[in-house]
């Protein structure tokens, strides 16, 4: 049973939700989307399983930020990306005490988005200054705030989107 | 600062921002007790230019330049992933000569960025010589690029698509003449004058261990990675470009020190000669761009992307609304992981041998801090 | 008052030769930092200093007026013998030049202890630094001034042992005595292992990589000297090449026969050309060794001292005192 089947059968213990994904498409393997509530638990299991934290970030949408972690295993190719939604301003547990590699991602999503990690050790600024500790520069304006549906992925690619100039010898050059 | 270890007689360097070894705007806080360190505290942010801001306000071909100065000395690679994740959200096909091309320029880089390592990794030593030998061939392979990308250390050769312009045969003698000559200096320079001198292992065996155990716990990719045995390469484990089609071996080191990184890297160095020579062999005739609109319009949804850069494994993330301009972007460097390690790794140890730990990672700060 | 005495004929002939000495000393100073630009450069696939004068032959007088002509730039918190330390770096290594013996009839002064005097001088380099560091009032130069310490200290031992050995079999401890009782055969071939030991213990004391240490610029920004600039920076810059000219001729005196070699016309006075040349041979590997190796860390530095230096000329001592005994 290789990796990705052992997550999956796995993850039927936790409320989550779990898509199989078209790598090729996508990226990777498996989508999980969770809730605050039970991230430790889904970060526990990933240990468990030998998982490495590729990263932690954000995405601010309206009204919730979503916040994403996406996990690789050095063993077997199972790229598994996690979702979460937390109000902006809002709290969710750290997991920094599971991966101590998520100490730092979770200050950088802090500094850009403002989002609390609750028992993080040391939470202060790691790429901003620390007079710049309440800029949260990647949070977007209302004009420019999209809602989850709206970026969200609605078909799959039917045709790609390039054209072919065999003909040419110097295409115009950009 | 955490949790001061009291009771010591300790008192407090700053390895700051401006220090020779720390090769770029890197501040260490150490805390001392005579030449132990009892604990180091990496400070970073002093390059910090927002880049993933950046990239929610541009189109591909604005942020593309932004992509080969993450990490100057894999440009191409930085070029690589994003290029390649547009293509994989877009679904556009890349023509098999483009993909080639990119291949061979990407390990040219690759061996550009590691010779450039192992001089800076053995100034810091104090040998002052290797450097000039390393930067000797480093130079031959930025004149091969330049003459097809046009620069010299921040490419921006890579468009969505395919390659900006073709390679000639001018371009495949030299790299050819180039492998040649870099295979015939591994044994006398690398090899002799370094690899085999006792003061040289003497400096970096059992430095530092790195445990798998560790190395997971942080995200840790790349070479520091594969020398604490795990083998764990995205050519490998999650292929993209010809690289399913290329035989190569990946190296990895047994017990996680710096002498066993050094080796992993001279390694690479070797492998990637082969890649080259082997994609050479290869390389098929036909176009070598596919016109892409510049306001390329992403379809809705997100995609990843993930490359092994010279220092690990770089992922892009994207998430689209539809526009040609992105919703978001999300970067994920590899030095960034290996650096968050630098705190436990360097407990209690002399001062040199921060320095050795410091050039074992492999640190390119502006990618850190993007 | 009336001086009708006029003075002894013996101490104008020690004033003129002192000043010549230290001429010679500065010259061959000159001389020898362009030949380190030179050949580290070669060693290096470069040119070396190429624009100043012919193959860049005046480039280290242009670099003594760039330095000389810079601020000396003294911090807000240094001590008060901040301004002495270099002057302390440059003194005793002169004063050394004393005893050595440069041919038959060229020698300031020689002394019965002339080894012990020289010896005594040699220690007092380490003062110096001690001073230049502690007085910075500064961290890194701290570091390298306690390095530097620690390391001198540890390695004199080693290379006194050596010369003992020296002294036992040329049964003397005057330097010119020394020199004459290597007639038939070089010490170098009968005391190999003291010449090696000394050697190194040589490299370790003038703070020469792979001994560097103390001025280690990727790790402490230049060691004990941090704070230092202009003519500071260049005393101290003085004062170590000085030190390796006279740590190289105390080993030609002591193991290749000083002046002797095949003759000369007036070799009572020529014999200096031979000397010059061992001691440039020696010179030439001290600065091949320094472009080849990695520096030694620190621990390693002083267990290499105290676990195979010391033991290894002690046992040569012995084995020199049974023999000789013999």
């Amino acid at each position: 049973m290789d990796v990705k089947d052992r997550l999956i059968a796995e993850l039927g213990s936790l409320p989550a939700i779990v898509n199989l994904v078209d790598q090729r498409k996508r990226g990777y393997h498996l989508e999980v989307l969770l809730t605050p509530k039970i991230i430790r638990d889904f970060s526990l299991l990933m240990r468990r399983l030998d998982f490495y934290l590729v990263f932690v970030s954000a995405v601010h949408l309206d009204p919730e930020v979503e916040i994403i972690y996406q996990f690789a295993n050095y063993h077997g190719p199972c790229r598994t990306l996690a979702r979460a939604f937390v109000p902006a301003d809002g709290i969710i547990p750290t997991i920094s005490d599971i991966f101590h590699g998520a100490n730092w991602h979770e200050r950088e999503t802090r500094d850009m988005f403002g989002v609390v990690f609750s028992g993080h050790p040391f939470l202060l600024p790691l790429l901003l200054p620390e007079e710049d500790a309440d800029l949260k520069p990647l949070l977007k304006k209302a004009a420019a705030l999209k809602s989850a549906e709206r970026i969200r992925r609605i078909a799959e690619l039917a045709t790609p989107v390039a054209v072919d100039n065999t003909g040419k010898n110097n295409p115009e050059q950009n | 600062m955490e949790a001061n270890t009291g009771g010591k007689h300790s008192f407090v360097l700053n390895m700051g921002p401006q220090h020779p070894s720390t090769h770029g705007v890197l501040r260490v806080i150490l805390e001392m007790d005579g030449e132990h360190i009892l604990e180091p505290e990496p400070v970073i942010g002093y390059a910090h230019r927002i880049q993933e801001k950046m990239g929610e306000s541009r189109s591909w071909p604005g942020f593309l330049p932004n992509t080969g100065r993450l990490d100057y000395l894999s440009a191409l690679i930085y070029n690589h992933g994003y290029v390649a994740l547009i293509e994989r959200m877009t679904g556009t096909e890349v023509p098999l000569r483009a993909e080639y091309i990119r291949v061979i320029t990407s390990e040219l880089n690759r061996i550009s960025s590691h010779l450039l390592w192992l001089g800076a990794f053995l100034l810091d030593l104090g040998a002052f010589t290797p450097i000039m030998y390393a930067f000797d061939d480093r130079e031959q392979i930025l004149d091969i690029l330049e003459d097809i990308t046009g620069a010299r250390l921040t490419y921006c050769y890579f468009r969505v698509g395919g390659v900006f312009r073709d390679v000639d045969d001018k371009f495949v003698e030299r790299t050819r003449a180039f492998i040649k000559r870099l295979r015939g200096r591994f044994k006398p320079i690398y090899s002799d004058l370094v690899t085999t001198n006792i003061i040289f292992i003497k400096r970096v065996k059992d430095i530092v261990n790195i445990t798998p155990e560790m190395a997971r716990r942080y995200g840790v990719t790349g070479p520091p990675l594969r020398s604490t045995g795990v083998c764990y390469d995205i050519r490998r484990n999650e292929p993209y470009s010809i690289y399913p089609e290329l035989d190569f071996e990946i190296p990895v080191g047994t017990s996680g020190d710096c002498l066993e990184t050094y080796l992993v890297r001279v390694n690479e160095m070797e492998q990637s000669l082969r890649i080259i020579e082997q994609a050479l062999d290869r390389l098929p005739s036909g176009p070598f761009r596919l016109k892409v609109p510049r306001k390329l319009k992403l379809p809705q949804g997100d995609a990843s992307f993930s490359v092994e850069t010279a220092r690990g494994e770089l992922t892009y993330y994207m998430v689209s609304d539809g526009s040609d301009v992105p919703y978001r972007l999300k970067i994920r460097v590899p030095s960034f992981s290996n650096l968050s390690m630098l705190k436990e790794l360097c407990r209690n140890m002399l001062l040199s041998d921060l320095i050795m730990a410091l050039g074992t990672l492999d640190l390119v700060i502006p990618e850190i801090d993007r | 008052m009336h001086v009708t005495r006029t003075l002894p004929p013996e101490l104008i002939r020690i004033v003129i030769s002192v000043v010549v000495v230290v001429c010679f000393t500065f010259l061959n100073v000159l001389l020898l930092g362009y030949a380190e630009r030179k050949i580290s450069g070669r060693i290096m696939r470069r040119p070396g200093p190429m624009e100043v004068g012919p193959q860049g032959i005046f480039q280290l007088l242009v670099d003594g007026v760039k330095l000389v002509a810079k601020q000396f730039i003294v911090p807000s918190e240094a001590g008060t013998l901040f301004r002495i330390a270099p002057l302390l770096a440059f003194m005793p290594v002169g004063l050394s030049f004393i005893v050595i013996p440069f041919s038959n009839r060229l020698q300031v002064r020689d002394l019965d202890t002339g080894l012990v005097f020289m010896l005594a001088v040699m220690s007092l380099n380490t003062f110096a630094i001690l001073v230049a560091g502690w007085t910075s009032n500064s961290k890194y130069s701290l570091f390298g001034a306690i390095r530097s310490v620690a390391q001198s200290v540890a390695y004199e031992i080693p290379m006194l042992l050596s010369l003992l050995s020296v002294v036992l079999t040329a049964n003397t401890l005057s330097m010119r005595g020394i020199v004459l009782a290597q007639s038939p055969v070089w010490y170098v071939v009968v005391q190999p292992v003291a010449f090696l030991i000394y050697f190194v213990a040589g490299l370790a004391e003038t703070n020469r990589a792979p001994f560097d240490l103390p001025e280690a610029e990727s790790e402490l920004t230049a060691g004990f000297h941090t704070e230092y600039s202009g003519m500071g920076f260049s005393m101290f810059f003085l004062a170590e090449y000085t030190n390796m000219f006279f740590v190289c001729s105390l080993g030609v005196v002591l193991f290749f026969g000083g002046w002797s070699g095949p003759q000369l016309p007036y070799m009572d006075y020529t014999g200096i050309i031979w000397f010059s040349l061992k001691v440039y041979f020696l010179l030439f590997i001290m600065i091949w060794i320094r472009w080849t190796f990695p520096r030694v860390r620190f621990d390693q530095l002083l267990n290499f001292c105290w676990m195979y230096l010391i033991p290894f000329s002690l046992v040569n001592l012995m084995l020199t005192a049974v023999v000789v005994k013999l």
